[in-house]
């Protein structure tokens, strides 16, 4: 029994799972709203954005970096999604295809710029976010984009059962991460790289690749949320990924992601989405004022990030 | 020969780290280099590894001239190196770390169970019985170097640099890494072995070459030729500077700080001394005898957990480095200049005022900067730091000022007690010698100085009494009487483990 109880307390999201639990328990007793197949399919609904929010920042955590033009980014690709159905009259497919390809693109540039600039990523990311935002407003005049191909939103609003449609993309992502991370060279390679890169390239492994790599799988995430966004809300509106910030760092770390790099989990991550999809869901329930959800966002973080140091602190890994 | 170094020379700015430097390296053998700290030993094996280019010289690997621009080349062609540092990455198994760049693959995704079957042949080479799937993280420090040693022959190594590989091991876990070196050597490799302990190299080793100041003074002798004192005196040389003169009396009788069995939390055990008003106690030991430690433990950066420390005869605890400072008057020259010493983005006036911003803020804390030259004018003349204004950034300025920036902030500061730590690593002769006279100034106005260096000379000239520090305890004390050879041979031996070098003299 304690064997059990110490492998949990290694694992970085047994706390988290637990919170989910007993936080779904709860409120399935305080509010019997919660049990419907509607509201399930709302939160799930809610997580599938997040998730890949979440996983776009994720992989820069893993190489030890951060991107800061996470939301920028992607609402660029939600305008232009949106703009090339509406305005250009360009299929679905077709559309979706370029915006992801604009996505990558718009990461690829962050990577190039940190590499070869040898600027902080952390200035590169942020001066791009504001150049993304600033091309977002300057091309929308902050007028959303409505005229969107039929089928494209009733993908965005479907569901079988309490399971959206939407929740597809998310969960296909989630598996090639799982496996570009567990094994493949380059997903192993960007891991090394965030765990000790000076190790890495003594090693022969080329830090400025992995790091343009996390950047460009960085962007593609991104972008795939900002198109998720759009399909979900029935129109590409020019503040989608507004605040996306602090989820996209939020989910990560809360599901036990280092800052220092090197070190992430993808269960933990899905978890952190899920938890936050919860406490979101329950605020919505128990009719608290929205802005509140922000502050438990904050206090969770901080939380998190305590607990995780303590046990660091407890288990000598530090 | 598979690895020659002819006459190599190289430069950093201020200083010139090789000059002329020479080795030999052949299939099976083992062959020590030594030399003190800043000897260019470091220079030497980053240059042989590829992470620096001689300015002048030539490196040969089997009679070709070879010219390496990144440690990727060195591997390539055979040449790897265990370094100080731990090169592994924590989270990673001990497989993946051997086989880090060369993974194996099965249908385009990594192939682990085939990873730890290569792993597990290489481990099995050096005789090492790990799992190979292990974290690395979980493992001992011993482990790790031999980790590390398994990933250097994965690249099929035929020189392999070990840089002081026994540093961080007890002494059965360095029996097994002498047991491991024998048997690569045994296999044909060129070994390179990089360590201050005499005892071990004498030994292992098949042949030693020797840096001092960046010259070989042994280049290559076979150690059956040699006797410890003969090794010490390449290493040491004589003393070739003229020792400043104390002119003030070093025994003032006034104990001013104490340490009584003091334990701290990162591993002294029963330290004690005395230091006196206006004396300068030298504190001599090897990188890593832990004398920072100890300065970091007497001014409240780490916890001290046994025994007690007096300050002017009455117990004292202190909690913080703020509190040294303030209340105790305790002053701390960092041996990382750039890092803890000097702000170096700053002008010179904040970083000699920043000490006294207390005393000259005005009213609502307003700090001026015409107060702060003020203040900091009659310092900056007094060390004759070289600028045009106190208004200069101190990243302009010459190591040497910087260095003299650093000190100028705690005369500023008025302390009673002053750490010293390496205080002329890296700057030229001649500010170096100003800075000695300035030590011994400030020891004549009743300052006391603990003064923490590596640089032999430069402890004998300075110190009234030397403590020598290995393994976080001091082992020696003794008057020095600035008599170079006597004390360098007491240093050494003391250090060496053993006292019967003094004892022969």
């Amino acid at each position: 029994m304690k064997s059990l109880f110490d492998h949990a307390i290694r694992l970085q999201w047994s706390g988290i799972l637990v919170a989910v639990i007993l936080g779904g328990v709860a409120l399935a007793f305080v509010n019997p709203q919660f049990m419907t197949e509607f509201n399930w399919f709302v939160m799930l609904r809610s997580i599938c954005v997040s998730l890949l929010v979440a996983f776009s920042q994720m992989v820069m955590l893993a190489v030890g970096q951060m991107n800061l033009s996470v939301g920028a980014l992607g609402g660029l690709v939600a305008i232009i999604v949106g703009g090339l159905m509406d305005a250009w009259g360009v299929p679905t497919l077709p559309a979706i295809v370029i915006a992801l390809a604009a996505g990558g693109l718009a990461g690829l540039l962050n990577g190039w710029l940190t590499v070869r600039t040898g600027i902080n990523g952390f200035i590169v990311t942020l001066a791009t976010a504001s150049a993304f935002l600033g091309i977002n407003t300057g091309v929308t005049r902050a007028i959303p984009f409505y005229n969107l191909p039929a089928e494209f939103v009733a993908f965005g609003n479907g569901r079988i059962g309490l399971f959206p449609y939407l929740l597809i993309v998310p969960l296909i992502v989630t598996i090639l991460l799982a496996i570009f991370f567990a094994r493949t060279r380059q997903g192993r390679y960007l891991l090394a790289v965030g765990g000790n890169s000076h190790a890495a390239q003594l090693s022969g492994i080329s830090v400025n690749r992995a790091i343009v790599t996390a950047h460009v799988i960085s962007g593609l995430a991104a972008a795939a949320a900002g198109i998720l966004a759009v399909a979900q809300l029935g129109s590409a509106q020019p503040t989608i990924g507004s605040d996306w910030l602090l989820i996209s760092f939020a989910a990560p770390i809360i599901g036990g992601a280092s800052l220092a790099g090197g070190s992430i989990s993808i269960i933990g991550t899905v978890i952190a989405v899920l938890l936050i999809g919860l406490i979101q869901n329950a605020m919505v329930l128990l009719a608290v004022d929205p802005y509140w959800v922000t502050f438990l966002l904050g206090a969770l973080i901080l939380a998190a990030v305590w607990i995780n140091r303590y046990r660091a602190v407890r288990l000598g890994e530090d | 020969m598979v690895l020659v170094l002819d006459r190599v020379s190289k430069s950093f700015p201020g200083v010139r780290a090789l000059k002329d430097a020479s080795i030999t390296l052949q299939a099976g053998e083992v062959h020590a280099l030594m030399g003190e700290n800043g000897a260019g030993k470091s220079t030497l094996i980053k240059i042989i590894t590829g992470v620096h280019r001689q300015d002048s010289g030539t490196m040969t690997m089997d009679g070709e001239e070879v010219q390496l621009s990144s440690p990727r080349e060195a591997i390539k062609r055979g040449i790897s190196a265990v370094h100080q540092e731990r090169n592994l990455i924590p989270r990673f198994s001990v497989a993946e770390n051997i086989l880090l760049e060369q993974l194996p693959l099965k249908h385009g995704l990594v192939d682990f169970a085939e990873a730890n079957r290569i792993a597990r042949g290489h481990l099995a080479r050096i005789g090492l019985d790990i799992d190979p799937s292990e974290e690395v993280r979980h493992l001992s420090v011993a482990q790790m170097q031999m980790i590390e040693i398994a990933k250097a022959l994965s690249h099929e190594a035929k020189v392999l640099l070990l840089d002081e590989p026994t540093a961080s091991l007890t002494s059965d876990e360095a029996e097994t890494l002498f047991r491991l070196v024998r048997q690569l050597r045994e296999q044909g490799a060129a070994i390179l072995f990089v360590s201050h302990k005499i005892e071990e190299v004498m030994s292992l080793c098949d042949r030693v070459t020797v840096l001092r100041d960046g010259e070989t003074t042994l280049s290559g002798v076979p150690m059956a030729e040699m006797t410890r004192e003969r090794l010490i005196e390449a290493m040491i040389g004589r003393a070739e500077r003229e020792a400043p003169k104390r002119t003030g009396a070093a025994d003032s009788g006034q104990v001013k700080l104490e340490l009584r069995q003091v334990a701290t939390a990162t591993g002294h055990r029963d330290i004690s001394f005395r230091l006196m008003r206006g004396e300068i106690l030298g504190l001599y030991g090897l990188v890593g005898a832990g004398r920072t430690e100890l300065a970091r433990a007497i001014l409240g950066k780490d916890r001290i957990t046994g025994g007690e420390m007096l300050i002017d005869g009455k117990a004292v605890r202190i909690r913080s480095v703020e509190e040294a400072i303030r209340k105790y008057r305790i002053g701390y020259v960092s041996e990382d200049r750039k890092y803890e010493g000097v702000i170096l983005a700053h002008p010179i006036r904040t970083n000699i005022a920043v000490t006294v911003w207390n005393r000259i803020a005005g009213a609502l804390g307003w700090i001026t900067a015409g107060k702060e030259v003020e203040a900091g004018t009659p310092l900056a003349k007094r060390l004759e730091i070289r600028t045009p204004s106190l208004n200069q950034l101190v990243g302009n300025l010459s190591g040497g000022n910087q260095q003299k920036v650093s000190l100028a902030k705690w005369l500023a500061a008025n302390v009673d007690i002053l750490l010293i730590d390496e205080p002329t690593v890296g700057i030229d002769i001649k500010a170096k010698g100003y800075i000695h006279e300035l030590v011994n100034e400030l020891a004549d106005g009743g300052m006391s100085i603990l003064l923490i260096s590596s640089d032999m000379p430069e402890m004998v000239a300075l110190a009234d009494r030397i403590l020598v520090m290995r393994d976080f305890a001091i082992v020696d004390e003794f008057a020095n009487d600035r008599r170079y050879d006597v004390a360098s041979r007491r240093i050494m031996s003391a250090i060496h483990a053993g006292r019967e070098v003094s004892e022969a003299v």
